[in-house]
């Protein structure tokens, strides 16, 4: 049996993110980078680093703040064919000041030309809470732009994923939100130093379990993962999900673990209302109902907006302590 | 140019292209219009009568091979690109063959590039700036992006936006403010500060403003002709004030109780199609029988769409949840 042994590389996210983009625009001479300090400024999170040196401002395309104007023009020169853009937010805050272009053109053009017309584009940037940012810079949009039928989202835990998957969204063809975390960016991880991707729409189990899964995804896998570590200390063993696309869902590994766990718990860094865990926790109860030995249970960001305090931040995410709760509720309840 | 000059600088023929297109988009609106007060159309219908001289024009002029994109008032533009009679009116009725397998409707018509009809005000000014990023991007610099909006959109932000980033951008995009006096009910004076669109607009943003007269073909095709040469020349974006009349209510459902009889019927007498028929055939460049003959004809290629929608299947409901990605 000849062994290949595959050639690593030692990187943070960031990196692999800009690798992503490297090989893509390598790739396809449609892929054009475009958003605000993406060039001179080398990225305001330093993920663009390089590459305007490298690609050139005909590639990469500083623009003044103007994100309804650019996410607006990025929108139409994709709906041309002529142009791939990879659009970069710097905040996904900064997407609801572009919310009409994106829910009215982006989602909505490819069904209702008919077909006619496709919206080749990427939006990636950083989602959901940094380090004490306040209400404006905080808030987790998935759920919001998960109600538009048309978009696809995808949330990368670590550095391989982010690398894969952002391959794949470019390709897509369809207008993808890539939501990423300020918090990660310098998360470190051997990856391949060959090209690989990651398709989307495919959940990946992060540690298989019996007693009941952990359905997380973005940063809080993370999170989850410590906790799950400590649960597994006193004898539980959790099966923690990562879901790396929330839409579309990958229904099918979320209820194959399901069916062998029977209980769930549900951890989302956004707000519990019509969250993601919400949409997950009903069609979970559509495929898995007989499955179930409990009430599932679900640790969201509570009700407010995102406090500035040290203190209240903490106290209103997901956090370690506030998993370990809902496992032991969890594994309390009966039917 | 004088009238007499400018009438020789095309042929007969051409002059006869340009009043069956008018008459094609007028009857298409009549007919339409028709259909829904009895109930075959839904949803919003927005006509585009008495202002058929600016898009006729500008299509003539610079070509079907730019990118276009308009607002909801989009029937027109659909006809001029080559979308056919039957395919809108199939659209309108919701039908599998129309021009969006009856996705769309009124609002949102396509062809080949015409990237929509848009729904919202002012929501494709940038996608046409994208338009003109992608043909620079691409070096394609026999085309260009063109925009149509309303007075309406001028109020908006994204018109701003757009405008600012083309200019700074050099993108070739012509933005077309088709300025019928009128946002829904609201009189252009109430909703923006400055009377001249174009002219006092463009200034501001570093680009060239114009203003053309709407309501004479004439006038709106030599003002469009400098345009184009001037866009060709500079591949830079333009900002076009055109006034227009639109000489039935914002959409069908108003009841236009903004403006009076009487002056609903001073504008139809300045309807812009027939002082358009009346010079070409004063000029000599067709007869009243020739004239009768296209007004026949687009009349009852329109009344065969209606015939054509009405017995067009509708959408198999199997096919709802297809191309949503």
């Amino acid at each position: 049996m000849i062994e290949s042994k595959v050639q690593v590389q030692r990187v943070e996210m960031r990196e692999a993110i800009r690798q992503a983009l490297d090989e893509e625009m390598a790739r396809d001479d449609r892929v054009v980078i475009l958003g605000e300090e993406v060039g001179e400024y080398q990225g305001a999170y330093k993920v663009t680093k390089g590459m305007l040196e490298k690609w050139g401002s005909r590639r990469v395309i500083d623009t003044p703040i103007t994100e309804s104007g650019f996410v607006g023009l990025a929108i139409g020169a994709a709906l041309t064919g002529l142009v791939i853009p990879v659009v970069e937010l710097m905040s996904f805050n900064f997407s609801f000041v572009a919310a009409d272009q994106i829910i009215s053109n982006a989602a909505k053009m490819h069904y209702m030309s008919g077909g006619r017309f496709s919206v080749p584009i990427v939006m990636r940037g950083p989602n959901g809470a940094a380090a004490q940012v306040s209400s404006q810079h905080s808030h987790c949009v998935e759920a919001i732009y998960s109600n538009l039928p048309g978009l696809k989202i995808v949330a990368p835990s670590n550095a391989y994923d982010a690398k894969g998957l952002l391959k794949s969204s470019i390709r897509a063809g369809e207008p993808i939100l890539f939501l990423e975390s300020e918090l990660s960016y310098g998360e470190q991880m051997e990856i391949p130093s060959e090209e690989y991707l990651v398709p989307l729409g495919r959940a990946r189990v992060v540690r298989e379990g019996v007693h009941f899964t952990l359905i997380t995804h973005g940063r809080m896998v993370a999170v989850a993962l410590r906790a799950v570590e400590q649960l597994q200390q006193r004898g539980i063993f959790a099966e923690l999900l990562d879901l790396r696309t929330l839409k579309p869902l990958d229904i099918s590994t979320i209820a194959h673990s399901v069916r062998k766990t029977h209980r769930v718990l549900l951890v989302e860094e956004g707000h519990a209302y019509g969250g993601i865990a919400a949409e997950m926790a009903y069609q979970i109860m559509e495929h898995c109902f007989d499955f179930l030995d409990a009430p599932m249970i679900r640790i969201c960001q509570k009700e407010t907006p995102m406090p500035y305090s040290m203190v209240l931040e903490k106290e209103t995410l997901p956090n370690v302590e506030r998993i370990l709760r809902g496992a032991e509720d969890l594994l309390k309840r009966c039917r | 140019m004088g009238r007499a000059a400018l009438l020789r600088s095309q042929s007969p023929a051409w002059w006869a292209e340009r009043l069956r297109e008018m008459l094609r988009i007028r009857h298409f609106e009549v007919r339409a219009e028709e259909a829904y007060r009895q109930g075959e159309i839904g949803g919003f219908f927005h006509s585009y009568t008495g202002q058929e001289p600016i898009q006729c024009c500008v299509v003539s002029i610079f070509g079907v091979k730019n990118w276009y994109i308009t607002s909801y008032r989009c029937h027109a533009l659909a006809l001029l690109l080559g979308a056919t009679p039957d395919e809108l009116m199939a659209e309108l009725f919701g039908r599998a063959p129309g021009n969006a397998k009856g996705r769309g409707g009124s609002m949102h018509f396509f062809t080949e590039r015409l990237l929509g009809g848009f729904g919202i005000v002012g929501g494709q000014i940038p996608i046409a700036t994208g338009a003109a990023f992608a043909v620079k991007y691409q070096g394609n610099d026999d085309e260009c992006a063109i925009c149509f909006l309303g007075d309406g959109a001028v109020a908006q932000g994204t018109f701003h936006e757009s405008l600012n980033l083309a200019s700074l951008w050099d993108l070739p995009c012509l933005y077309v403010i088709e300025n019928n006096h009128w946002g829904m009910g609201t009189p252009v004076q109430k909703a923006v500060a400055v009377p001249r669109l174009a002219e006092d607009k463009a200034g501001g943003y570093g680009m060239k403003g114009y203003t053309i007269n709407g309501l004479d073909f004439f006038a709106c095709y030599e003002g469009f002709l400098r345009i184009a040469q001037e866009m060709k020349k500079e591949r830079r974006p333009v900002l076009v004030e055109v006034l227009t009349e639109r000489l039935r209510g914002h959409s069908i459902s108003d009841a236009e109780r903004y403006r009076s009889k009487d002056e609903i019927a001073l504008l139809r007498e300045n309807d812009p199609l027939i002082g358009f028929s009346q010079e070409l055939i004063h000029g000599g460049i067709l007869s009243q029988e020739e004239y009768d003959t296209i007004d026949r004809e687009e009349k009852m290629r329109v009344i065969r769409a209606v015939q054509y929608a009405e017995k067009a299947p509708w959408p198999d409901p199997s096919e709802l949840e297809e191309d949503v990605f």
